[in-house]
């Protein structure tokens, strides 16, 4: 029998987040309560959900689905909760402290806070273990390893009860003997252990970084193994046909026998998948750069995508842990719905980071909540329905709101609450702008020349200023806002990183050419050998290179992208002219006369998933009047005059109509606000457009 | 004049600090030497036309509080001859810069004609001409000893690249192609921070973000006046050692005197005659050791600019001190000795003050700086500041434990130390050991965080090795009633490791060379501890002894806590030895 479905499940932190494509049908939405201590109870009840929705067992529908993709949080909230593994670390004699010096700095904004504390560490002191033997940078070895000492460190771990071991040697990039031979020790001492070493987990030069990600490595990757199992058990019962696809903070799938050894390449698989999504909703208007917005009730995730290419960042804090495997560039502010509005200690109006969260949450929940936030704002502007939020089941309270609004912000600051209210939004929007130009342009891209794509239940209220102020034209607005990640999940590749160092001039000896493409072969080979052992054929297998370059002398590298992976002699001056050019559009200058090194290699391959067959939407007749719900006071300017406002309901817009400005548009879990001046149609793609009348 | 509402005055606020971070990442990612690529030792200004600073980075506290008389001097000395396109290089004392290694480049952003901004990178190049390499020569008597004075000069006019000027100054340094590089780097700072300036100011129109920036900095002086006017009025003093760090004249001491009338503070500063050695400080240096001292009390968060400090008259006392040294004194180690010790001063007397609001001292630098010709690459010079060389122990606070390896206390925090692998690539070492060092935090009810033991073999060549800093003879000052019982392993150190395994231990400032074989190794100092050592919870005692952080002997003398041979703790042991006193 054909698959007719594709399952995607974005387990997030509140709810975990079901799409379900059907073929020739479209896709629908589905919701249930995560359930953090086991995933798989979510999971039944969503299937559940699914099961009655279509009236046939769930077992059919997994059956019947070619592929069931997971999205998870489970190793973010590890990370989080501090729940991950007891790891034991073999390191470098006289390098056991890398860790915990972290390079020596404090982080920028808490300069002379008495109070802000060191990071945690995820392996204390007396459980980092200094192991004789040193490797240099040219390869060669400068002591011998001692193998006594690693014998003496596993008996400590074992009687520490550790549950985990990393290994991370000075130089493993550039010779990896010794950690093998550690790693062979640890596995004969320890077979029942998870041991990781650097140069498998991340082989690029940088000690620290490379030590910092194999710890993060080691102690998620049990937490993950425990999930992956329970998972997988819970589809294999249920007669999935393959097994299930993990995704992770790369954009990519990966089977859970990946996942359950490289848990660091799932640590911030959420938002990952938006910019996926976002071209697969922009495709049909020929639109390939895309900037992505999620914005929920305490955070807001910004991700961008240049030529089809999402940005990738590397060697980050991330929850103060450094980690250096790449991952999809998610740029997360404390922006959102939620967010609360205070006046700091020099009375200066601030919004975010802290947050109501869900419990109290803003004001107008009427659940206790005291600090006026975002979306107290958004009522007391009438951008929110008092009625119609969550579908009707939560009344708003927005005489509070506006009591809230006055107390604590108009009046200390002698302004009316609609100016206030509205200083609120301007000011969360601005917090959001700053976080896309820092994506956009201080990595030398000019917004003008991207849609903007929202996803989460706020975004609709926000994206129209937003896209004003960064100067945006295009914004799309899916009806699956609110689920967009599971959606991308979805119609996402298979992927797997592969990363080398490689050091050498970018200048006109043939030699180094040749020593390039020869190494880009040997990473593609690897990556596409691999994927065929799970099933790829040649023709569904594709690549995409990144080169991390520098002037000679620099210690930091710009990237350059490119398709190719095998340089003739034009191809390798274009590569570059490439880096001069990303060099002046990111530093403001360039140095044409000096020499350019290149320094890492990346190979991204990929295995292609034919995405679901989706239905285009299309007219059902029926006049724009009759979508017209009511109208309602709105304020779009500071000034405070309300502007009656026409309310149409989504469901009953087709392709044909056309919304102008102003107007709000609402769908069952998003609300889309259309200042003066925009105007809105429906995408094939179910999608709403928005761009100015004027344009 | 323009008033400018709530809203407008947030978003300037955010858009200059973006300005300025931007600022700092391109000097991180662009620039050639370990001291910017690895160490950040750099740092960022915004001015306005005034010019009073606008926004002070969250970069180095010992180079931005210099960067205000030093900005005041370099546009006076041009008056109206600026142009757009000219960019200014600087380093001299006698303008008010801080030490001539850190040279600072200036450049004015026009809006529509009109000079509306200033921004300005400062940064320690690895060489500045002179005798020894690295420009911290202990023998010189004169600052003329010490290397290349660059008073204002103009290195881009009207937007033209003065070649020629360029030229002459990197031809008087070792190392040209990275002190190129990082004279490029902050001509790149400086273009990146004006692109956000001129949208700023396209997007709101110069009087609107002229008054937002009034406002801004009205708003850090109520907020400085507000903590002072806290502070009974009153006379406060404050004194701190100086070792001898090899001048042979043995300790001096820096005297402050904080005057609080008000909501208004007057600093004097009693500081000997000036030095024939290393440790003189001009003035504007040592305006920043006195604004790290006012900051460590007032502790607050950023953003930060000029305003804060209008509640402030400073006297560094006369000409020809230590602290407000005059020509000809030599003065290469300033920014750390004896800028450390003069902030140790503020502190003090803050502390009379305030003492609820005043932390420990942090471990001061005594670092080294390396020099040499690289056998990987023909031979080429090589020089650099080994910034991991300083990184000491934070102070703790009331609250909490110092942070380990986070100083000195002149950079409180905010500089680098660099991955160890990048800095085997960037010179012909070896970094044997980057560790932490036992018994070296300050012992306190909470404990100083730990200093760093970085030791060195040179690769393949003889190596030099400056010395320079202190902290090698006195330990780092606690807080609270904080006292050290074992204090020797809290002290910082220069070690010579001989071939044969002896070695030569230096208390005070030395210029080694490091053969093949041979090791250098540079012990860092804790920070001090806050309250009586002896109240400490004997288990976080015992955890720091599991830890390696402290010893067994110093869990007894320092905390009067016993930790068996197993490393547990022995309580009933524990509570007689703390009995006895």
């Amino acid at each position: 029998m054909t698959a007719i479905y594709r399952l995607g499940i974005d387990a997030g932190g509140t709810f975990t987040d079901f799409i379900l494509a059907e073929r020739g049908k479209g896709v629908s939405l589905f919701k249930s309560p995560s359930t953090p201590e086991d995933g798989t109870q979510a999971i039944r009840a969503g299937l559940a959900q699914i099961a009655d929705a279509l009236g046939r067992p769930a077992s059919e529908v997994v059956a019947n689905a070619d592929l069931c993709i997971n999205g998870t949080t489970v190793a973010l909230n590890a990370l989080i909760e501090r729940q991950g593994a007891k790891v034991g670390l073999l390191c470098t004699e006289g390098h056991e402290d890398s860790l915990e010096i972290r390079l020596g700095h404090k982080e920028d904004g808490y300069r002379y806070d008495p109070e802000y504390p060191p990071a945690h560490m995820l392996v204390p002191r007396y459980l980092r273990r200094p192991i004789g033997g040193r490797m240099l940078a040219d390869g060669s070895e400068r002591q011998p390893l001692d193998e006594e000492a690693i014998r003496d460190a596993v008996a400590l771990f074992k009687r520490e009860g550790v549950d985990a071991v990393a290994i991370s040697f000075m130089w493993s990039v550039a010779n990896t003997d010794h950690e093998q031979r550690a790693l062979a020790i640890v596995r004969e001492l320890m077979p029942d252990t998870f041991v990781c070493c650097g140069s498998e987990v991340y082989p690029q030069v940088r000690e620290y970084t490379r030590t910092s990600t194999t710890v993060v490595n080691a102690y998620l990757s049990p937490v993950m193994q425990r999930y992956v199992s329970r998972i997988d058990a819970l589809f294999e019962e249920l007669g999935a046909r393959q097994p299930v696809q993990y995704f992770q903070s790369n954009g990519g799938l990966a089977l859970g026998k990946v996942m359950r050894e490289k848990a660091v390449a799932a640590i911030n698989s959420g938002p990952a998948s938006a910019p996926q999504a976002g071209l697969y909703m922009a495709g049909p208007l020929g639109v390939d750069n895309v900037i992505t917005v999620d914005m929920g009730g305490t955070s807001f995730d910004i991700t961008l995508t240049r030529g089809g290419q999402t940005n990738y960042s590397k060697d980050v804090d991330f929850l103060r842990q450094r980690i250096g495997v790449p991952m999809i560039q998610v740029e997360t502010l404390g922006a959102g719905g939620g967010s609360i509005a205070h006046l700091n200690e020099q009375g200066m109006l601030q919004v975010g980071p802290r947050s109501a969260g869900a419990s109290p949450g803003p004001v107008c929940y009427g659940k206790g909540g005291r600090e006026p936030t975002v979306t107290d704002a958004n009522l007391v502007l009438g951008y929110l329905d008092p009625e119609a939020v969550l579908g009707g089941t939560v009344r708003l309270d927005r005489e509070a709101a506006v009591a809230a609004i006055h107390e604590r912000i108009a009046e200390p600051l002698g302004i009316s609450v609609e100016r206030a209210a509205f200083g609120i939004c301007t000011l969360v929007n601005l917090n959001m702008v700053n976080g896309i130009r820092r994506v956009s342009v201080e990595q030398g891209y000019d917004p003008r020349d991207f849609t903007l794509i929202g996803a989460g239940g706020a975004a609709g209220m926000h994206l129209v200023r937003l896209a004003e102020e960064i100067g945006v034209r295009q914004v799309l607005v899916p009806k699956v806002a609110s689920g967009l990640c599971a959606f991308g999940q979805i119609i996402s590749n298979v992927q797997h990183e592969r990363l080398t160092s490689l050091v050498l001039p970018l200048d006109d000896d043939p030699e180094h050419r040749v020593r390039v493409n020869r190494r880009l072969a040997e990473l593609r080979d690897e990556g596409v050998a691999e994927l065929k052992r799970d099933g790829f054929e040649d023709n569904a297998i594709a690549c995409r290179y990144r080169f991390e370059i520098r002037y000679r002398g620099q210690i930091h590298e710009c990237t350059v992208e490119s398709e190719r992976g095998e340089f003739d002699e034009a191809g390798w001056c274009e590569l570059r002219d490439a880096f001069h050019a990303r060099h002046e559009a990111v530093y403001s200058y360039c140095e044409p006369d000096s020499e350019v090194e290149l320094v890492n290699l990346e190979c991204s391959v990929i295995g292609e998933v034919e995405p679901p067959t989706m239905p285009t939407l299309e007219a059902r007749g029926g006049e724009l009047e009759a979508a017209l719900l009511g109208r309602r006071d709105m304020l779009f300017d500071g000034e405070g005059k309300p502007v009656p406002t026409p309310v149409y309901d989504g469901e009953a817009l087709d392709p044909r109509h056309e919304v102008t400005g102003p107007a709000v548009i609402q769908e069952a879990t998003t609300n889309i606000v259309l200042p003066p001046g925009w105007k809105a149609t429906l995408s094939s793609t179910a999608s709403y457009v928005l761009s100015p009348i004027d344009g | 004049m323009t008033t400018v509402d709530p809203i407008t005055l947030a978003v300037v606020r955010g858009a200059l600090e973006t300005a300025q971070r931007e600022m700092t990442l391109t000097l991180e990612k662009t620039g050639r030497s370990s001291v910017f690529n690895l160490a950040h030792d750099y740092s960022n200004a915004l001015f306005d036309a005034v010019p009073e600073m606008i926004l002070q980075g969250q970069d180095i506290p010992i180079h931005l509080g210099s960067l205000i008389p030093a900005m005041k001097a370099v546009a006076g000395f041009y008056g109206e001859d600026i142009a757009p396109g000219d960019v200014v290089y600087h380093n001299d004392p006698a303008y008010k810069g801080s030490h001539i290694i850190d040279c600072c480049m200036y450049k004015p952003v026009f809006f529509e004609g009109e000079l509306v901004f200033w921004t300005v990178c400062k940064g320690h190049l690895t060489d500045i001409g002179g005798p020894v390499p690295a420009g911290y020569n202990p023998d010189a008597k004169e600052i003329y000893a010490e290397g290349l004075r660059i008073p204002p000069v103009k290195l881009w006019e009207k937007g033209r690249r003065r070649e020629d000027v360029i030229n002459l100054l990197l031809t008087n340094m070792r190392a040209r192609e990275h002190q190129e590089g990082d004279l490029n780097a902050q001509y790149g700072a400086c273009g990146v921070g004006e692109r956000h300036l001129l949208r700023l100011l396209e997007r709101y129109g110069v009087d609107t973000v002229k008054a937002a920036i009034a406002e801004l900095k009205a708003m850090a002086d109520r907020q400085m006046r507000s903590l002072i006017a806290e502070v009974a009025d009153g006379e406060y003093s404050g004194t701190a050692v100086l070792e001898d760090s090899g001048h042979g004249l043995g300790d001096l001491e820096i005297t402050a005197h904080v005057k609080i009338e008000g909501d208004e503070v007057a600093i004097r500063i009693d500081s000997p005659p000036q030095v024939p050695y290393f440790i003189n400080s001009y003035e504007g240096n040592s305006m920043s050791g006195v604004l790290l001292g006012l900051m460590m009390f007032a502790q607050l968060p950023p953003p930060y600019n000029e305003g804060l400090y209008r509640c402030l008259s400073v006297d560094m006392g006369p000409p020809g001190t230590l602290c407000n040294a005059s020509e000809p004194a030599p003065h290469a180690n300033c920014t750390t000795t004896p800028m450390e010790t003069l902030t140790d001063a503020v502190r003090l007397a803050f502390e009379q003050a305030a003492p609820e609001r005043v932390s420990a001292s942090w471990g001061h630098a005594s670092g080294i700086n390396i020099a040499g010709f690289d056998p990987r690459h023909g031979n080429e010079q090589y020089v650099t500041m080994v910034l991991a060389s300083i990184i000491s122990g934070a102070g703790a606070t009331r609250t909490m434990d110092g942070w380990h390896s986070r100083g000195p206390l002149c950079c409180f925090g905010a500089l680098m130390s660099g991955d160890i692998e990048l800095l085997e690539t960037s010179y012909p070492i070896l970094i044997h050991r980057y560790g932490l060092v036992t018994d070296s935090c300050g012992a306190g009810e909470r404990r100083g965080g730990s200093g760093t033991w970085l030791e060195i073999e040179p690769l393949d060549h003889a190596m030099t090795a400056v010395a320079f800093g202190e902290g090698r003879q006195y330990a780092t000052a606690g807080a609270g009633g904080a006292r050290n019982a074992l204090v020797e392993p809290k002290l910082g150190r220069l070690v010579h490791r001989h071939r044969d395994g002896s070695e030569t231990v230096y208390d005070r400032n030395a210029l080694l060379t490091i053969e093949p074989g041979e090791r250098v190794i540079n012990v860092n100092p804790g920070g001090g501890g806050f309250g009586d050592p002896w109240t400490r919870p004997p288990q976080e005692v015992a955890g720091d002894v599991r830890d390696g952080l402290v010893s067994r002997v110093g869990a007894r003398q320092d905390y009067g806590v016993v930790v068996d041979d197993q490393l547990h703790l022995d309580e009933s042991a524990t509570r007689q030895l703390r009995q006895t006193r």
